[in-house]
């Protein structure tokens, strides 16, 4: 039974500090800027969830590291219009391909699944209402914004 | 097969996604249209997608195999080894494949589906 409730502890200890901490997108809202003429916006995210909370590989978008998949988490970047390829690697690669266009705003989020190893994370594009529901419930983990 | 296995088996193993490449040709007007009985239908990659009731989208264009329409207010993509995003590609009634925009390519429904949608005006 000790043993039992210093797992159950330890367990809890690992998913808090997988998770994802920082502001919420209401906290944070005003700060954020606005889109300049001539780009799209993609938010990043993933539900803070336990499962694979310890899998938190780097999100690739068009060849260039953007950032990390992490439980809990959002980030987002500004690009000029066009193809986009997001790339997540574990013990295999997923790729997501879409087209952004000049004033639009994405969003993917990123989920895990059961692998033969280890588990996976796969990017994944959500309309605009379920994403922007779904973000409300993460925490802003990019760059420090000014 | 339990669920959880085939679940593993289809997300490891999927094959790509078949393609070939399309030309594309887009369309000046904006034709609005909307889905009025729901589709179900199973990709080749054994993914299955729906498109609900209601469900609206944008004439695009054109490519050899069909009309190209274009989801509005929400996304459709297609799956099999990567998620690709996708418009449908339609002859006549019938749901014959998908065009996916990035890679320029046409991606046949090996079981095409009638999907049954309306012209909106507005």
């Amino acid at each position: 039974m000790r043993l039992l409730r210093i797992g159950t502890a330890l367990l809890l200890v690992t998913f808090l500090a997988a998770c994802a901490t920082g502001p919420k997108l209401a906290e944070m809202r005003s700060s954020i800027p606005p889109l300049k003429s001539g780009e799209g916006r993609i938010y990043f995210y993933r539900a803070g969830s336990m499962v694979g909370a310890a899998i938190q590989p780097s999100i690739s978008l068009n060849g260039k590291v953007v950032g990390d998949s992490k439980p809990g988490g959002f980030f987002f970047v500004d690009r000029a219009p066009g193809s986009m390829e997001v790339i997540t690697s574990t013990e295999v690669e997923k790729k997501l391909t879409f087209v952004l266009d000049a004033g639009q705003t994405r969003y993917v989020k990123t989920t895990t699944s059961f692998g033969v190893l280890a588990g996976r994370v796969q990017p994944e594009l959500v309309d605009n209402a379920t994403g922007e529901k779904e973000l409300a419930e993460t925490s802003y983990i990019g760059q420090p914004l000014k | 097969m339990p669920p959880l296995v085939a679940a593993m088996l289809v997300g490891g193993c999927a094959a790509e996604v078949v393609r070939r490449p399309a030309d594309f040709t887009a369309r000046t007007d904006d034709p609005r249209y909307v889905v009025l009985q729901p589709a179900m239908f199973r990709l080749d990659s054994g993914y299955e997608r729906t498109i609900p009731s209601g469900t609206k989208f944008a004439g695009a264009g054109r490519v050899r195999e069909g009309a190209v329409l274009r989801p509005v207010e929400t996304v459709f993509t297609i799956e099999g080894r990567h998620m690709h995003e996708a418009y449908l590609v339609l002859n006549g009634n019938q749901l014959v494949g998908f065009y996916l925009p990035v890679e320029k390519a046409f991606s046949p429904l090996s079981r095409p589906v009638e999907l049954t949608i309306e012209e909106r005006k507005n």
